[in-house]
């Protein structure tokens, strides 16, 4: 007993140390100006009123010189606010929900896989493995036909999940929104796996009878973190173009690509991946600035395609008989660390306060200097957030990050429970998270959130957002009707 | 012919979870039919001018919402430690099948025979691991012609007909309003009534008797090909055929009357000397009980009647004999089963269908009430208890159309070949002109209304 105390009161005397060192350094400005500014105020107070009237009348002031400065200074602000990038901000999103129908409970999966691979029992017990520690829920949904035995991905079928996903989610956005279809300036579909011709944003522009001049643009082969990347590509196309606004539809087509075969390391998406998908408007026009809920801070892409590990570490191809799937490596996890990092040192400095990067530059130059053993500084980025939507990947990438970053339970909350209650939806499944934040009321005005995702290339792309006005608790959305249940215990291991 | 082909085979989940941990035991009458299965076909017109596969699609979310309220449907079987089935329910869902037909259903109701029939219904024999074997089969098939056939196969261990029909009027309910008017009931089944002990009860000893030879009896010989054919006997038939086996009308029932005339005749065509042939009848015991209707099992209770010494054309006596066992097949009696059944903790499976000719009351069987869409009550409903391996069946249902009240039946017949063209030239059976509506594919139907 005495050994613990002197632990817990050095333990509080340090967090007293480190908040007393935080609010110094990232108020420092503040910190030096008042001395400064009370020192003057006593000096004038100390000369008296006709020593000031003195020193007024001996200035003297040239008319051209007022001019000058004048224009100096209306120059500089005109320089300053014309290349300003516009602010982006996000007016809403709307995330579909499947229809209960679809679900796919594990018993049902596990049975099917069973009757469909009968002659690969290692397979299926390798999928049920994977199922029992997936971290998913009873509720995550797969289409239609998937549901049927064997499986029938025909592209009218793929075609037919990409026209209910996508115009369900519009459809619900546009009704939030009140924007008309003749209103949207720029369209932007991302979905990797599933491209058809014409593209899924010319299918948007069909059904919805967008303008003629409408900048449409559709990114496949771009994997999870293309809903990241979409929204880098609205936000550079909005720069150019003044008073406008962008429709994006991030969603992930699972029909035509279930894999048929009973290769171990291509089935492991089958587990996992399932329906969803949202479509988030963004506008940088002034009007939208009050009605807006987010404000896009910053968007920081990664792409470590470079190393030939990474590059391979989710690669689709055939398998010895010669269906197509995707194949993930073993190195996953490291090679998403890595990324991460990388990630991470280009965000740092631009949202983490002073404190932070004071510390995190002292122990660097100690490391190379001094002590090459010294632990390396992981900045605490709670502070610089107060709502973290890691993609939710899988139950590993969600483990592996709260680890890495020092998140609390809490933090991951909602990936995890969007994992249960949704499964992988892929680029989709960061609006999920960010619907479950707001779905339980913890979104506050001047919130800041980290999206994270990581996709096949290797990239780990973020975006960094400010909750711009008081979020009402929704009433409609993918979590209306089960928010309540959540948050739930996920066993370790599901016994199946 | 109209040819029906296959549009793709799925599994059906209810739409909400079933808690983890949820069994559902099953009785010991459930646990004695697990050699049989049973096909039941519902088929009805179009009403409303669709488009191919969207009625399909209706009926499948009904469906969904439908199992919410079974999940003894979506659970799977299990093995308990005393070697018992049980259902685990385990929230796997129900196989459904879709199909498409060519022809219209009425030109299919006109030209059907037993092997046509049963393309309307799928159906897959037990797994070597039942953990992964459905237990229901629901099919549907369009008629590209306008019509749609419903088929429903299931394990006999599960349900019997009157249960798998109460299955099926809670899809059509919830299809067509979106709420099931008798949600089903999951309980065991009742235990002797504490008042009503008698101490000087005598068990009822023909009865168990009678389970303890089927139980121990070996497997029976599959020899000849059976076909089924399907005959209608109007009001005014049925009650001269009561007035034929006992003057006093109000005292025999539509069963008794049609059962002992088809056990004259069969035993006729069969040519059994010195008495009729063995035949055992089949009662749904679910009012002599006191079960709610929405009792989901097994209440159907088998037992013989003695045709010893009953002569050719002695109606009345076969009428009498049938009679006083279906009064000796009160709760007391049905009771005295169950215990038994209880005790005796047996673990061979009988062949309850499979020796003497059957004869099942399906008087009470409510499947004209499965409408799924507005005015469309249903063409026919057919049944078959399978498989068809004893020496014949006689099912008594209820007729198509209109009020319940009315005394005509519909009567299914299943008999090796031959004995169904005897059976169908018989002086007797013409005597009460029935109506054929399934027929041999090799005679013309005749039209008689």
């Amino acid at each position: 007993m005495p050994e613990m105390l002197p632990k817990f009161s050095t333990s509080v005397k340090l967090k007293y140390v480190k908040l007393g060192y935080q609010y110094l350094v990232n108020h420092i400005v503040t910190f030096l100006i008042i001395p400064i500014m009370a020192a003057v105020s006593i000096k004038i107070l100390k000369l008296g009123p006709e020593e000031i009237l003195t020193i007024w009348n001996s200035v003297h002031f040239d008319i051209v010189q007022i001019l000058c400065s004048s224009f100096l200074v209306i120059f500089i602000a005109t320089v300053y606010f014309m290349s300003k990038p516009r602010s982006i901000y996000l007016v809403d999103y709307a995330c579909y929900k499947p229809p209960i129908m679809c679900r796919v409970p594990f018993s049902t999966f596990m049975e099917h896989s069973r009757l469909n691979l009968k002659d690969n029992p290692k397979s299926v017990e390798f999928q049920m493995r994977i199922l029992e520690r997936s971290g998913l829920g009873e509720e995550t949904s797969l289409p239609p036909e998937i549901h049927c035995i064997p499986p029938n991905p025909t592209m009218e079928a793929a075609r037919n999940e990409a026209e209910i996903v996508i115009f369900s989610a519009i459809d619900s956005l546009m009704q939030k929104t009140r924007i008309k279809p003749k209103d949207i300036d720029i369209l932007i579909v991302n979905c990797s796996l599933f491209s058809p011709t014409p593209s899924l944003s010319a299918m948007v522009v069909n059904k919805y009878k967008l303008r003629s001049n409408i900048k449409s643009f559709n990114l496949s082969g771009m994997g999870c973190s293309a809903g990241l990347i979409s929204i880098d590509l609205a936000r550079d196309v909005l720069q150019v173009h003044p008073n406008s606004n962008a429709l994006i539809v991030s969603t992930e087509i699972i029909t035509p690509n279930y894999y048929q075969g009973s290769e171990r390391a291509m089935l492991l998406p089958n587990c996992l991946f399932r329906m969803g998908g949202a479509a988030i408007l963004l506008s940088n026009k002034r009007g939208d600035r009050n009605r807006a809920k987010y404000k896009l801070v910053h968007v920081v892409r990664t792409h470590k395609g470079g190393d030939d590990k990474a590059y391979k570490c989710v690669y689709e191809q055939e398998d010895p008989q010669g269906k197509v799937g995707i194949n993930l490596s073993k190195d996953l996890m490291i090679i998403a660390g890595e990324a991460l990092k990388s990630n991470i040192t280009t965000i740092g400095p631009l949202v983490l306060p002073a404190s932070e990067q004071l510390l995190f530059l002292f122990t660097l130059i100690g490391r190379k200097i001094f002590n090459p053993k010294w632990k390396p500084y992981i900045p605490d980025f709670k502070q610089a957030f107060e709502h973290f939507c890691i993609h939710a990947g899988g139950r590993a990438v969600i483990d592996e990050l709260q680890r890495n970053l020092q998140l609390s339970a809490e933090h991951v909350e909602a990936s995890r429970m969007t994992l249960h209650r949704f499964g992988n939806t892929s680029s989709s499944s960061l609006w999920y998270e960010l619907n479950y934040i707001e779905a339980k009321g913890r979104m506050k005005k001047g919130d800041r959130i980290w999206q994270i995702a990581f996709g096949s290339g290797f990239k780990c792309n973020s975006a960094i957002w400010k909750c711009n006005r008081r979020i009402k608790t929704p009433t409609d959305g993918p979590w209306q009707d089960c928010i309540d249940r959540y948050p739930v215990h996920i066993p370790e291991i599901v016994k199946l | 012919m109209a040819e029906v082909s296959l549009t793709c085979k799925r599994t059906v989940i209810s739409t909400k979870p079933v808690q983890p941990g949820k069994f559902c035991p099953l009785s010991a009458l459930d646990r004695l039919m697990e050699r049989n299965y049973l096909h039941i076909v519902f088929y009805y017109q179009s009403t409303v001018e669709r488009n191919p596969g969207e009625l399909t699609k209706k009926l499948r979310e009904a469906v969904a919402e439908m199992l919410s309220a079974f999940p003894i449907i979506t659970g799977r079987l299990f093995k308990t430690p005393e070697g018992h089935w049980t259902i685990k329910c385990n929230d796997a869902g129900m196989r459904m099948v879709e199909a498409r037909a060519k022809g219209s259903v009425e030109k299919w109701l006109q030209n059907l025979d037993r092997e046509k029939e049963l393309q309307l219904v799928h159906w897959e024999e037990m797994f070597h691991k039942p953990y992964f074997w459905s237990t229901f089969y629901v099919k549907v098939t369009e008629f590209e012609e306008g019509g749609i056939a419903i088929g429903l196969s299931c394990t006999h261990l599960l349900s019997d007909p009157p249960c798998a029909t109460m299955l099926i009027k809670a899809w059509a309910d919830m299809t067509l309003g979106g709420k099931m008017i008798t949600p089903p009931l999951f309980h065991p089944l009742p235990g002797r009534r504490p008042g009503n002990t008698n101490t000087n009860h005598e068990p009822y000893v023909e009865l168990i008797d009678y389970y303890k030879l089927s139980i121990e009896k070996p497997a029976p010989v599959f020899n000849t090909k059976q076909v089924t054919i399907i005959l209608a006997f109007d009001d005014e038939m049925v009650r001269r055929c009561i007035t034929r086996i006992a003057p006093v009308e109000s005292s025999r029932t539509p069963f008794e009357a049609l059962a002992a005339l088809f056990w004259v005749v069969v035993s006729k065509v069969k040519g059994t000397k010195g008495g009729l042939t063995n035949m055992s009848i089949c009662l749904d015991m679910r009012n002599v009980l006191g079960l709610d209707r929405g009792f989901f099992g097994n209440c159907m209770v088998y037992n013989k009647v003695n045709g010893d010494g009953i002569e050719g054309n002695e109606l009345c006596k076969a009428a009498n004999g049938i009679k006083e066992v279906v009064r000796k097949m009160d709760a007391d009696g049905i009771m005295d089963l169950i215990e038994w059944l209880k005790e005796r903790n047996y673990q061979d499976l009988p062949w309850m269908n499979g020796y003497d000719l059957i004869c099942v009351n399906l008087e009470a069987v409510d499947s004209y009430s499965a409408i799924f869409e507005d005015n469309a009550r249903p063409l026919r409903v057919s049944y078959y208890i399978e498989p068809a391996v004893g020496e014949g069946q006689i099912l008594i249902m209820p007729p198509p159309a209109g009020s319940r009240n009315t005394f005509s039946r519909v009567v299914t017949i299943t008999l090796p070949e031959d004995e169904v063209n005897k059976l169908l030239e018989d002086a007797l059976i013409q005597e009460f002109s029935p109506t054929i509506l399934m027929g041999l594919n090799k005679m013309h139907s005749s039209t008689s209304s």
